[in-house]
């Protein structure tokens, strides 16, 4: 145990080769906070015997109440290697001293922005998984979100106590599961990766990335540990024998001889050396003490060299096993050793994330200062979250210096994400009052922050919304600004009960906005207060914090609603015509459909704005079918990242045309926000201009005309190519017994889900269902599903895909009768406009 | 916009003007050749045909919108006043005019000729034109034909300080209508004075152009100091002209007007 002080830690933050950021990503209850307190208590924060009850991260009532985590959490933490463990890191450190920044964060998809969030700032992920019941939808998630930040991961593999006190798995079938896990988790890899900047991110349990254990009981290991003891037991390589004991690799006791089968040439069957190395040890202790025979215990307490005082001696069962598990195989131990050993130090990481996280030019100062992690560049500190302070309605800006330091009383330019360089948009020039190291509850003030290190700032929090850009060098760009893998699809207004407590309200928006990386806080134009989230359980958190926290005045909220996308489902039938407003210009018109596949492609960033012209064009005509000329002359995406829309110049030789086209493309973005049906955003949609006839003097075709005639001429088009709506469909997982599958698929039904993939867990009777759900049906899901089911079915909901549904919203039917709905709410006419609203005559 | 008002050259001293619209920029334009020691001889005025169904043309060269109350300028003026109605339309679109017929230029040319006639020692036209190259190089088209001066004060001055000099010289204008992004209802017969924090602000936020040299909106003015009477609306309407959430052209159609003592 290491007590240390912050100026401890201020020395050692200097060392950047020595320090590794890692956030702990999971499943929801795949025991990510307890295994982290494992890691707390061998940093001695907290003393070593509450481990595993404490969730020293879980700060919050409710946390611990539900027993989930809702907000990420960080602390830091010291590790010392031994010499014989400094062998095995490859790049250049600055000796045996580690600090081991860890975020802890949230499983529940709800959630998964502040995953994000912690990503962001950290190099490594330490990815939970549970024995039992493998990759889940989530950890999909969060591996996809890790791996497109350019996150290495390292593997977990948590609660083996379970898998063979209560499932009482032999050894062979153990491996098999464990194999499977491992095998899952490097298909998402490999799925998900995308340039191989990195190298290999697969992990392999002989490379000692894959650690076994149990966070609970505090003890878990990597292949590393079984293959030290026994290389020197041996006398050989502890590589060599490392390699070993993964895979089909078969060691017989008797003529001590390696093979590849497991029978050997008598046909008798041969251990595999996994199970003989790494499980007997395991099984043995678990069997002895759980039998209660305890001398035989203590006799291989003896032999593996655990040594048990006499108050121990005294314990039974269960603690007995804990404690000599405990003991022997130390989680934290092992897991520092994996995370300092395998994950790189900022200094490393930085050298190949800095083109992903850098907006500018790749050869400016800032990018060198960022690539180099220059504790004497220009300040780059990206703000990923906001954490609240006990000061009601402050927040701490939780972020991580890239490049420079960061100091107190240093004047920075704060740059929110709407910067554009040179211009003064989103831009404050202020002081950091003060620069703290965040730990868990606590926070110390420290008197600077080099890069490579996360922390805390005080005072800077009233000029950013969320996130934003730090830095020293007028020229900078900003960093990259996060992306989100859950949209907030999911919606409710608020009002006040008391009418006098308006103003708190409007004030505690203000501050949910701020705390949570991904609720959105909006007015509509009827004076509505609306709060977005990502799902039900993630409102309900923030209606919550809302009435608890922020604004701390009782509060009503609607039901919640969903959030739908405008689209067409064909080409215009004729061009849209619309004249601008002095009649003078005239801008024509054709909305098409993009194609589920393209709109997929330009939100992932498979295709964005950022690709090179012609490539992006030979890509458009390869794989989507356009005219290649078209293809040269988009003018616009929108929204820029995550496009959705596209903008078109399809005009054959018109004067003045680019004069124009910054108007255009401000009209086209306005349109894309608010479709002309029911006010929601457009997707999926691509606009051509056809044509246009420009007033020959300039004074008469400027941003004013040209703007709203764009805009008219979009809703024109979109109203001529048959518009409606796209529905938030989510992807439920479902785990539950083959007995409860009836009540499970009667409420899928009864809510218009749709089942693709069922399948029994290997070895058990536990079904996982995989299915689609309009999000529109999602509210009350989990209550009745538990009730269907008598609480045996455990759903977890993600948002995947949006749905084009039938009909259109110009006929009498579903999407009519929806639009018209949302129209009431938002306090429209209830009957859309027509198109002669919209459309112009020569 | 729009305003010619013929002027006799400085030495002699005798003004005549012409092309009047009514507009702020008519009127301001007139006070800088009074300030400029001209004299203005009379009021001109192209009217939109009495068979039109409405009154807003969307001429490329006119100001249409309050050219029923255009005469009682000329009556607070105590000017003589021409009038004619428009018959052509903008058949050459080009930025430069070449003669054509039955171009609405040539109603102005028109107009003109018979204001020059009368008063055949006008030397200039008083033009209110700031910004549009179209709109000028028209009426300098016509002056030249008529061997007239053409004298736009106002010409590529700065937009934002022009307007905010206009209402500090005591041109008192409303709008008679909207034709741009962020101008609406409300804002149709509100004074210059009272629009120029909101006309600045959306300057600045979509780039209209601050005293409406775009087309933005159109004015109309009750009194300057020019005027030796002042004009009172009776009677108006609001006109929908063409209807959008964001950028509706509206106009006020003048009634009923009439013209009091200072």
């Amino acid at each position: 145990m290491v007590n240390f002080t912050v100026e401890q830690i201020r020395v050692l933050m200097d060392k950047v080769t020595n320090i590794r950021n890692m956030s702990v990503i999971a499943h929801v209850d795949h025991g990510k906070s307890t295994l982290t307190d494992s890691l707390v208590a061998k940093a001695g924060i907290i003393k070593s015997s509450t481990a595993g009850e404490a969730r020293f991260t879980d700060t919050r009532a409710d946390e611990q109440e539900r027993g989930i985590t809702i907000k990420s959490t960080a602390i830091s933490m010291y590790f010392e290697l031994n010499d014989d463990q400094m062998e095995d890191i490859k790049d250049k450190s600055g000796g045996n001293g580690f600090l081991i920044n860890l975020i802890d964060s949230p499983g529940h998809v709800d959630f998964s922005s502040e995953v994000t969030a912690a990503l962001r700032v950290t190099d490594g992920a330490l990815v939970v998984v549970d024995t039992i019941s493998g990759v889940s939808v989530q950890t999909e998630t969060v591996l996809r979100q890790a791996l497109t930040e350019m996150i290495k991961p390292v593997v977990m593999i948590n609660k083996v106590d379970r898998a063979m006190l209560e499932r009482q798995l032999p050894k062979e079938e153990l491996y098999q599961n464990f194999r499977r896990v491992v095998e899952d988790v490097n298909v998402n890899i490999s799925t998900f990766q995308s340039e191989n900047i990195m190298g290999d991110l697969q992990v392999y349990p002989e490379q000692g990335t894959v650690a076994f254990g149990s966070g609970l009981h505090a003890w878990g290991f990597t292949l590393r540990q079984f293959a030290v003891i026994y290389a020197k037991k041996m006398g050989v390589d502890r590589n060599k024998i490392m390699n070993k004991m993964w895979g089909d690799n078969f060691f017989n006791a008797k003529t001590k001889k390696w093979s590849t089968k497991s029978t050997d040439p008598t046909g008798k069957s041969e251990d595999r050396a996994f199970n003989m190395f790494a499980l007997d040890p395991i099984y043995r202790i678990f069997d002895a003490t759980m039998h209660e025979r305890k001398d035989e215990a203590f006799a291989l307490a003896e032999k593996l060299q655990i040594a048990v005082t006499s108050e121990e001696r005294d314990l039974n069962g269960k603690p007995l096993l804990k404690v000599l598990m405990r003991k022997f195989l130390p989680a934290a131990e092992a897991l520092m050793e994996m995370i300092c050993i395998h994950l790189p130090s900022p200094a490393v990481a930085q050298k190949y994330r800095c083109d992903g996280l850098y907006e500018g030019p790749l050869d400016d100062v800032c990018a060198q200062g960022i690539r180099n992690c220059d504790p004497k560049g220009p300040l780059m500190l990206y703000v990923s979250k906001m954490v609240p302070t006990s000061d009601k309605g402050r927040f701490y800006a939780f972020g991580r210096v890239f490049s420079g330091t960061a100091a107190s009383g240093q004047k920075v330019r704060i740059q929110g994400p709407g910067y554009v360089p040179g211009t003064k948009k989103e831009l404050f020039v202020k002081t950091i009052q003060r620069t703290v190291l965040m730990m868990g509850r606590a926070v110390e003030s420290i008197e600077d922050c080099p890069a490579g290190n996360i922390i805390g700032l005080v005072g800077v929090d009233q000029f950013l919304q969320k996130s934003g850009t730090l830095t020293t060098e007028e020229t900078a760009h900003n960093m990259k600004v996060m992306k989100f893998s859950v949209s907030p699809v999911v919606r409710v207004a608020v009002e006040v009960k008391n009418q006098q407590d308006l103003p708190k309200l409007v004030e505690g928006l203000k501050r949910l906005s701020k705390s949570d990386p991904c609720v959105l806080v909006m007015t509509s134009d009827t004076g509505e207060h609306i709060v977005a989230g990502a799902g039900e359980l993630h409102l309900e958190i923030c209606l919550k914090d809302l009435e608890e926290d922020h604004a701390q005045v009782p509060i009503r909220s609607s039901l919640p609603v969903v959030e739908y996308r405008e689209t067409v489902r064909e080409e215009s039938y004729d061009f849209a015509l619309s004249k601008s407003p002095n009649k003078h210009n005239r801008i024509y018109m054709k909305a098409q459909p993009l194609g589920e596949d393209l709109t997929r492609a330009l939100e992932e960033g498979v295709i964005t704005s950022r690709d090179d012209v012609k490539e992006r064009a030979r890509v458009l005509a390869d794989e989507h079918g356009w005219d290649v000329n078209d293809a040269r002359k988009i003018w616009a995406f929108d929204p820029e990242t995550a496009t959705t829309n596209l903008l078109v110049d399809t005009t054959k030789a018109v004067q003045y045309l680019n004069e124009i086209k910054e108007h255009c493309v401000s009209g086209f973005q306005w349109a894309s926000t608010t479709g002309p049906c029911a006010d929601e955003k457009l997707r999926g949609c691509r606009f051509n201009i056809t044509d246009v006839s420009l007033h020959a003097d300039s004074i008469h075709r400027g941003a004013g005309q040209i703007m709203p005639a764009c805009r008219r001429a979009i809703y024109a088009s979109v109203l001529m190519a048959q518009p409606t709506l796209q529905e938030p469909i989510y992807l439920v997982e479902i785990q539950c017994p083959e007995s409860a599958m009836g009540g499970v698929y009667s409420v899928l039904n009864r809510r218009r889900g749709e089942v693709i993939d069922e399948q029994l867990r290997p070895g058990t009777t536990q079904m996982t269902i995989k299915a689609y759900l309009p999000v529109n049906e999602s509210f009350g899901f989990v209550t009745e599903l538990r009730a269907g089911t008598s609480g045996q079915a455990f759903p977890q909901s993600v948002f995947d895909h949006w749905s084009l549904m039938n009909g259109s919203a110009l006929e009498p039917g579903k999407v009519a009768d929806i639009v018209k709905e949302i129209r009431v709410r938002k306090g429209m006419s209830e009957q859309m406009h027509g198109l002669d609203h919209y459309y112009d005559k020569l | 916009m729009k305003v010619v008002a013929l002027i006799r050259p400085r030495a002699d001293r005798a003004v005549a003007p012409a092309h009047f619209s009514g507009g702020k920029d008519s009127t301001y334009n007139m006070m800088k050749c009074v300030e400029h020691g001209h004299e203005i001889a009379a009021l001109a005025h192209a009217h939109p045909p009495h068979s039109a169904d409405k009154e807003e043309l969307d001429s490329f060269l006119f100001q249409t919108v309050g050219s029923s109350a255009v005469h009682a300028i000329a009556e607070c003026m105590e000017l003589p006043f021409y009038y004619r109605e428009i018959r052509g339309t903008a058949v050459t679109q080009a930025l430069d005019y070449t003669l054509t017929e039955d171009d609405e230029t040539e109603d102005l040319f028109a107009l003109l000729a018979e204001v020059k006639e009368h008063h055949p020692d006008v030397g200039g036209v008083s033009v209110g034109a700031i910004f549009s190259s179209y709109q000028g190089n028209r009426v300098q088209h016509v002056c030249d034909r008529l061997g007239l001066t053409m004298l736009p004060y106002l010409w590529h001055r700065d937009q934002t300080e022009l307007l905010q000099e206009m209402v500090s010289d005591g041109v008192n204008a409303i709008l008679i209508k909207v034709a741009a992004l962020g101008l609406g209802r409300g804002d149709l017969g509100q004074t210059l004075g009272q629009m120029a924090p909101k006309l600045l602000a959306l300057h600045e936020k979509y780039g209209i152009h601050p005293c409406g040299e775009g087309g933005e909106f159109e004015s109309f003015t009750l009194d300057c100091p020019l005027f030796k009477k002042r004009i009172v609306i009776d009677e108006s309407q609001v006109v929908t002209h063409s209807d959008d959430d964001v950028a509706p052209v509206l106009y006020l159609s003048i009634k009923k007007v009439h013209v009091e003592p200072k």
